[in-house]
Order: structure tokens, then sequence, then C-alpha cells
């Protein structure tokens, strides 16, 4: 080797990271049993598995295993015989059986949504959890990203694991709609009118969004916004609508505001204060909400809208990083962590420097994101589920989340359609994942002052 | 309530444990450099591993069950690539570094990556088997199915490229704390 070549040498395994965990013998004899042409084929054509999709960058914080979920692994001691058992029930979403719509024109063959028929929808009986919080009853086994489930004209849309955009039948927990999908960077779908709006790329200097029809998911819209300065590589919630039906960008050290029904870029607000990390905008679109900062960090700068005039910075003092912006009447939430917690708080006015925790949190490197639907605040996690005012931060309802057989259990903060409230779960004791439905207090019924 | 569709019993290879146990990280950082996330590492190696299971023995007698496990990984990278391929080509300004902090860290490894992204499927297999694997070029030419021009060849052309990407000079001289 040269000296170039001995420098490349030395880059790849300076930086190269520790894997997060380890393949296990047990993974390797459940893919032998699921996939038994792994262990015929011949010289130079070992394997015909086809590629999982690329997953978003934080697929790994929905820590719901495919391979718990998909088998259980009976070790027979060691060295002498691995009995595997497999089951058939956990489907991912993307494989569902049924026809594939007619996506419209602009839809790649790549990306063409998939309409799960009636008689195949992947219906579950819904099930009661022992000790569950506000008797949740399981009704899907779909395994999502946390914190992508929302809800939105009568269905939930989701993110799935197996990197999909999702529609969800909320009577029947039964995806009913999907489309490939890679999450680029932690962000919840978002719908306006009939067009549901992700983030496709975010890297560098660009930023893609493309729009999906509501019903079918077919592709129907694709936007380049450019970020000035280069997009924050810690962005949590960077996309965003305001009730003028406009969409809010974090792109780069500005907001691009970005009108969908065109579909083009409208306006831009200068930040100066560093990359833009999420973005939130009031209910009465008079302010905007941009959070920015660094690892150890988290700062928000208020705008005044239509002004652009800056109402208010703040930093937040405790915890890490932030985002996950949710704004409300009464203020802004979002969310911070240290080590492998995270939890959620509320900044009346949008002001740090009276934030307030609102829960316990996750623990575990698993998920709490606020969620303001059905006209307050939900909060989920590991430790207790509760729901809150969105005008003041006050919790109106609290249940605690018991652990299952000693091993915390998981539940998203719910969202609402129809009345009914729905979370996405997930026990690594038993092995189950999937989407839930609860039946909460009347203090989270969204009848209270906002 | 679940349905069984299958009951089989595997007899574990000796020693094939205790491979996995000491090689798997290796095999996942390779995988990571090929592949650009984990779950897509894991899934690489489980494949090579879960093929290399039922030859284990012949291939202990020979001494050479990683180089095997890495040769599949690599074919099995490329005709992923083959597969997918989306002539998605990662481009555009990369995060300023900052030496000695966490964001450098992961800012450098973003560097990489979209240095690497930028590579052919067999120049990177190249790169990462020649100078992450630390494998010879007989050894690569073998696991890639090619010969050793071929390896050579692939290997000056990456190495021209990783030249002109954005940020990765810069890396390459040292400039990012382990």
């Amino acid at each position: 080797m040269n000296t170039e070549e001995r420098k490349l040498a030395d880059l790849l395994h300076r930086i190269t990271p520790e894997p997060p965990r380890r393949v296990t013998v047990e993974q390797v004899a459940y893919r032998l049993v699921s996939e038994p042409k792994l262990g015929r084929q011949t010289r130079g054509r070992e394997s015909a598995a086809p590629r999982p999709r690329r997953r978003g960058p934080l697929f790994s914080r929905a820590l719901a295993p495919v391979m718990a979920a998909a088998a259980v692994v009976v070790i027979a001691g060691a060295g002498a015989g691995i009995a595997v058992l497999a089951n058939s029930h956990h489907t991912p979403p993307a494989s569902a059986g049924g026809p594939a719509s007619s996506a419209s024109s602009s839809a790649s063959a790549s990306s063409s949504p998939t309409q799960t028929a009636s008689s195949t929808q992947q219906t579950t009986p819904a099930t009661g959890l022992a000790g569950a919080p506000w008797g949740a009853e399981l009704i899907g086994h779909q395994a999502l990203v946390q914190g992508s489930l929302i809800s939105a004209d009568g269905s939930l849309y989701a993110i799935g694991n197996t990197s999909t955009l999702d529609r969800i039948n909320p009577a029947t927990g039964a995806v009913v709609a999907s489309v490939p999908y890679n999450m680029p960077v932690w962000n919840p779908p978002v719908v306006v009118g009939n067009t549901v709006w992700e983030v496709s790329s975010y890297n560098g200097g660009n930023i893609v969004l493309q729009g999906y029809d509501a019903r079918t998911l077919a592709r129907t819209s694709s936007l380049l916004v450019p970020a000035i300065g280069g997009v924050s590589i810690g962005g949590q919630g960077v996309l965003t609508s305001g009730p003028d039906g406009n969409l809010y960008v974090a792109a780069g050290e500005t907001v691009a505001v970005v009108n969908p029904a065109i579909p083009q870029e409208i306006h831009r607000i200068q930040v100066l204060a560093g990359k833009t990390s999420s973005v939130a905008v009031s209910p009465d679109g008079s302010k905007l909400y941009v959070g920015t900062g660094s690892s150890t960090s988290f700062r928000l700068v208020v705008f005044n809208l239509p002004s652009d005039t800056i109402a208010n910075e703040s930093t937040l003092t405790s915890g890490g990083a932030g985002g996950n912006l949710v704004a409300t009447s009464g203020g802004v939430w979002g969310t911070t962590g240290s080590g492998h917690s995270e939890w959620v708080w509320f900044a009346p006015n949008g002001n740090l420097a009276r934030a307030v925790q609102v829960g316990q949190g996750a623990g575990g490197g698993l998920s709490s994101f606020p969620s303001y639907s059905g006209g307050v605040v939900w909060v989920g996690g590991t430790g207790d589920v509760v729901c809150a005012s969105p005008a003041t931060g006050q919790v109106l309802a609290k249940t605690d989340i018991p652990a299952d057989h000693g091993v915390a259990q998981y539940f998203a903060s719910p969202v609402v359609s129809a009345g009914q409230a729905y979370s996405y779960y997930q026990t690594d004791a038993s092995q189950q994942t999937g989407l839930v439905r609860m039946t909460p207090p009347a203090a989270c019924t969204g009848n209270v002052s906002s | 309530m679940d349905t069984l569709t299958g009951v089989e019993h595997l007899a574990e290879p000796d020693g094939f444990r205790d491979f996995v146990e000491a090689r798997s990280s290796a095999l996942l950082r390779s995988g990571w450099l090929l592949t650009g996330d984990w779950p897509s590492a894991e899934d690489l190696v489980q494949t090579a591993l879960a093929a290399t299971w039922p030859r284990w023995s012949s291939l202990r007698r020979q001494d050479a069950p990683e180089l095997y496990v890495r040769k599949i990984m690599v074919n099995t990278f490329l005709r992923w690539r083959q597969r997918r391929w989306t002539g998605e080509i990662a481009t555009g300004r990369l995060p300023e570094t900052q030496a000695h902090d966490v964001f450098a860290q992961v800012d450098a490894r973003q560097s990489l990556l979209a240095a690497l992204d930028r590579l052919p499927a067999r120049q990177r297999a190249v790169v990462v088997l020649r100078y992450f694997a630390d494998q010879t070029e007989s050894q690569t030419a073998e696991a890639m199915g090619c010969s050793v021009g071929a390896v050579k060849s692939h290997a000056s052309k990456a190495l021209a490229r990783l030249r002109d990407a954005p940020g990765l000079a810069e890396l390459m001289t040292g400039g990012v704390a382990s």
C-alpha cells in the first residue's frame, strides 16, 4: 500500500462505528430455516434474498426486532442443536397481499402504492392486554417507527419499520394502503388537504418533499427545497403545516414556506441562530417556533408571523439535544433527553426558561414525542401515558404503564380518530408489537379551555 | 393465535458460535461500510453466515471461513445493488466538521458514507475488502470473482474519486479524533 492507501485504511478503521448489537447464532439459524435456499445455493450464487428497503437513520430507535417478532428460537444446548419455531402472523405491511393499485402517472414503479384488498386485510381480533393503560387492546401487529403515527380525516398514517408509508383503517387496525418510503430524517407524515407529505431526502444542501394521495398513497407531487447552509444533522420534526395550509420546512439556516397546492416555495425566513432542526406553527398561525442546537443544548427561536420578527429566544438548560416541536395555544412542546432516556417538555409562550417536564417519558432508548390530537396533548413512553391541556400544559389525566414480566412496555403518544385513541405498542418481554386502541377518561376528550 | 409453520432442528456446527461471537462485530462494520446503515448490514451478515453454516466443516478445515463469509457478503451486496440501484447519487454540501467533539465524529461518518455512496458498487466493495478488511489484492480478486488487475483498477479509480469527495481529504489527514 502507498501512503494514500494507508491513510484511507486508517480512516476506515478510525471512524467506522461499532455496531449497536451483534449478530447471534440464533438469528442465523432463523434465517436458514426461513430462507432454506440460503443453504443450498451454489458457489457464486450464495443468496437470492432480496435486500430490505433502506431504512431511515432513526430506524434503530424503533426497537421492534423483526427476529423477536417473527420467531421463537429455542436453544437446545450450545453446540448440540437449535430448534426454530417460525410463526407467520407478523407479516410486514409492505408484503401484505392485495393487488397493486393503479398509481398516478407521476408515481414511479418503485414507489407504486399497494392497495390492500378487503378480503386480505390483516385484520386482527382485538386482544386485551392485561393491566394495560386505559384498557388498551391490540388491534394490529404492524411494526411502526415510534412517534410516526398520526390521525387525519378518519385514517391513521404511520411509517412502517419495513420502510413504508402506510394508511391504516382505525376501525380494523389493518393497513389499507402502503407505499415504499425511506425516512431520511425523523418526521411524522403531514396531511394537508388530500395529500400526505413526507421528506424523502434530507441531505447536504437539498431537501426533497413528496406528496402522496391521502387515500391511495400514489405519489402525486415532488418538490426540491434548497437548504441554505446545509441541513442540520440533528433534525427531529423538520416538516410541519400551518393553519394557512402551507408547509414549513427546516431548511439549513432558514425555514422555507411552501404552498403545497402549487407546489412551490413562496417564502423564506432567515433564522440566524444556527441550523434549524425542528419547526412548529401555532394553531392560530401567529407564531413560528424554530429549534436549533447541538447534541448538548437546544435553542428555541419564536417568530411572529407574518412579520418574521423574533418574539423570543431561549435555551433549554437541562437535557441534551431537543426537537419534535408541537405548537398549541399556550406554547410549544418538544423533547429532550439524556443517555437512553427521553422526555417531553412544555414551554409556555415558547419560553424555555419556564419549561416543565410533562410525563415520565421513555427509557431504554425508546422515544417519547408529544402528539396534539383530539383537542389535547398526549405524551407516552415507558413510564406513563398522559393527556395534558394544550393551553396550560397541565396534566388532565395520567395512567402508569406496568412492566411486562419485569420488562418495560412501551406505549407511544396516542392520537385520536373518531373519538377513539390509538397508540403504537411494543414489548420485548412477550414479543408483541402493533397498534392498540385505548379508552382514555373523559378528562382527555378535549372539552377543556384551549 | 400464532400459527406454527415450521419446526426444524438444526445441528450447530462445532466452532460456528465462537466464530460468530468473535467476528460478527468486524463483519457488521464491513457491512455498514458497504450498505451505509445497520439494519442492512445486519441483514447482509446474517445472510452470509446462513450460507456459510452448511459448509462450515469444510471451510474450517481449509481455515477460510472468514474469507468465504466476506465473499458472500460482497457478492450479495453487489447483487442487491444491481436490483435496487435507483440512480441516486448523494450530492450536496456536507456539514462543516469540528474537531474533537461528538458532532465531528458524526459528521466524519456522514462524509465517509457520502463519499462511499458516490462510488460504483464494485469500487466500494474493493475499498472495503482491501482497506478495511485488510485483504490482499489476490484475496479481494478471489472474493469478487475478478482478476487482480481488475482489483487494482477498481482501487485506483475509487481512490481518485475519494480524493475529490467533499470533506474526505481532510479526514484522511487525521482531522477527527476516534
